[in-house]
């Protein structure tokens, strides 16, 4: 059964032996391996967006001076608490913020000394809408250099940086695929010319110009889904890979993280493999049908 | 059936290679057409059979003008002509069989119509036990049975063979114009390109004849 589906279909015009035959499943392969790579990066991308925005966007912090009494504090910890759409406000110790320093300014560095200035954590209500002007208003009254730090300024920023990121993937994925279009359509104008008389002969017995074709598409298909499946399980591979590796750092993006577990890996390399055979098939039904057209 | 009027042929630069010719064939009929090498016998039955387009006349063919017709037209008429090729034109890369079910196959016959008729059709052409040879492996005069395999497996409206018995003993070519002779029993229309003008006479069939060009009907043959 499986012997079956992995031999050649039957064809009149000897397609399975030509040399194009022989090297277009590995450059479909290389090409289904490099876009779905890309695909898988558009997706980590997308889902590492995504983790920042769910992150990012919920929570805010203030910075209050280090010089701010105790009473202060207690006061903006207070307003805090009570302004709509804030869920929780948390004062980190002052040794929590001096860990989130300490990596840029080193361990020689007498972090425990420096006037680092009080960081309250806030979470906010996803669905509310929270009025930072008004906020900030009222804690300039109750600590005047207090600073609120949103998040979303800089976010925005890199959305727009992953944006472009995005953008220059799939350009790369779709150059991929004219790529893989060019092969289809030099390799069937070579099979035309190769086997022209044996199609002369098909003809002479009858044989209509998409019957020829199908020959030929029925022949891209194979090569395309067999290039397209040893791509995607190279793609798999590296995959596993990359996600071994990820495992021993804390990666926003959980496709690499979770490997082979995410569903959406596997559809997306079915999806690429699927997609090469289509782009093999249709593409050589194109052009052979062409150039059958010009043919007496 | 086939009905040719004033064709004539000039391939690029060269004299005329058929004048005037006009011919027709009637269902059902048998005919020699005989002519030295070189009179004009192949490029007449590559006409017939849509391979080169005459330089002016009209072919009609099953009652359908070929100038007018298009491409998928012209394969359903080819469809209907079995040819027997001088030099055989088998599909070398395909089996014994194979080759004789491309007719089938091409029609859309189901398979288990092709795993029934065609071994029965290489048998009774004596070749049973070639069917999975490849053509190369074959002699001359089993190539040949093999293309007449192929030429009938489907019963065409018209047969045609360019020389089929020109590379063959007499008794063979005997055998061989018997074959055909069944095959017009059952309803189709045959012809026999052939340089052997006495073989030929041998027979009481229609025939026309090609002298540098000019087709002129002996024994009974009727040119319009």
């Amino acid at each position: 059964m499986i012997g079956g589906w992995l031999s050649a279909p039957r064809l009149d015009l000897p397609l399975g032996r030509d040399a194009s035959g022989r090297f277009l499943p590995w450059l479909i392969a290389l090409m289904v391996y490099l876009s779905g790579l890309g695909g898988i990066g558009l997706m980590l991308l997308g889902d590492t967006l995504a983790e920042w925005n769910r992150s990012l966007t919920a929570t805010l912090t203030v910075q209050v001076p280090a010089d701010a009494s105790a009473a202060r504090l207690d006061t903006a910890m207070a307003l805090l608490r009570q302004s709509p759409g804030i869920v929780s406000a948390r004062l980190l110790p002052p040794e929590e913020t001096a860990r989130l320093v300490e990596p840029w300014l080193g361990s020689a560095t007498p972090v425990d000394k420096l006037p680092l200035p009080r960081l309250i954590d806030l979470q906010l209500n996803p669905d509310a809408k929270v009025d930072l002007a008004a906020l900030r208003q009222k804690l300039a009254s109750i600590a005047p250099e207090a600073q609120l730090d949103d998040h979303r300024l800089a976010l925005g920023r890199l959305r727009a940086f992953a944006v472009h990121v995005q953008g220059v993937i799939a350009a790369g994925v779709a150059l991929v695929m004219a790529l893989l279009v060019l092969t289809v359509v030099f390799t069937a104008r070579t099979g035309l010319a190769i086997h022209q008389p044996v199609i002369e002969i098909l003809h002479l017995l009858g044989a209509p110009d998409g019957y020829i074709a199908r020959q030929f598409q029925t022949h891209s298909l194979w090569l395309g889904l067999r290039g397209g499946a040893i791509g995607s399980v190279a793609a798999a591979i590296t995959i596993v890979v990359l996600g071994r590796a990820a495992s021993t750092v804390d990666l926003p993006a959980p496709l690499v993280s979770r490997g082979l577990l995410d569903w959406r890996l596997w559809a997306l390399l079915v999806l690429t493999s699927l997609a090469a055979g289509v782009v093999a098939m249709v593409t050589a039904r194109t052009t052979v049908s062409r150039g059958l057209a010009r043919m007496p | 059936m086939v009905r040719l009027e004033n064709i004539g042929k000039r391939y690029s630069g060269g004299n005329e290679v058929l004048q005037d010719v006009t011919l027709t064939l009637d269902p059902g009929g048998f005919y020699f057409l005989t002519g030295v090498s070189g009179a004009g016998k192949t490029t007449l039955l590559k006409i017939i059979y849509l391979a080169e387009r005459p330089s002016r006349g009209i072919v009609s063919l099953f009652d359908t003008d070929t100038a007018t017709a298009d491409r998928a037209t012209q394969s359903a008429l080819r469809r209907r002509i079995g040819i027997v090729f001088q030099d055989f034109r088998l599909v070398e890369h395909l089996s014994v069989r194979d080759n004789v079910a491309l007719p089938l196959r091409l029609a859309g016959a189901p398979e288990r119509e092709i795993r029934e008729n065609v071994p029965e059709l290489l048998a009774w052409l004596g070749l049973g036990d070639k069917i999975e040879f490849r053509p190369a492996t074959l002699s001359g005069g089993e190539q040949q049975r093999v293309a007449i395999a192929r030429a009938i497996v489907r019963r065409p409206d018209l047969l045609l063979a360019d020389e089929p018995t020109g590379n063959v003993d007499d008794e063979i070519a005997m055998l061989l114009v018997r074959v055909f002779e069944r095959i017009n029993r059952l309803g189709t229309t045959v012809l026999i390109a052939t340089h052997d003008v006495a073989f030929a006479r041998q027979f009481e069939h229609e025939r026309f004849h090609l002298e540098q060009g000019i087709l002129s009907a002996v024994n009974g043959a009727v040119l319009q």
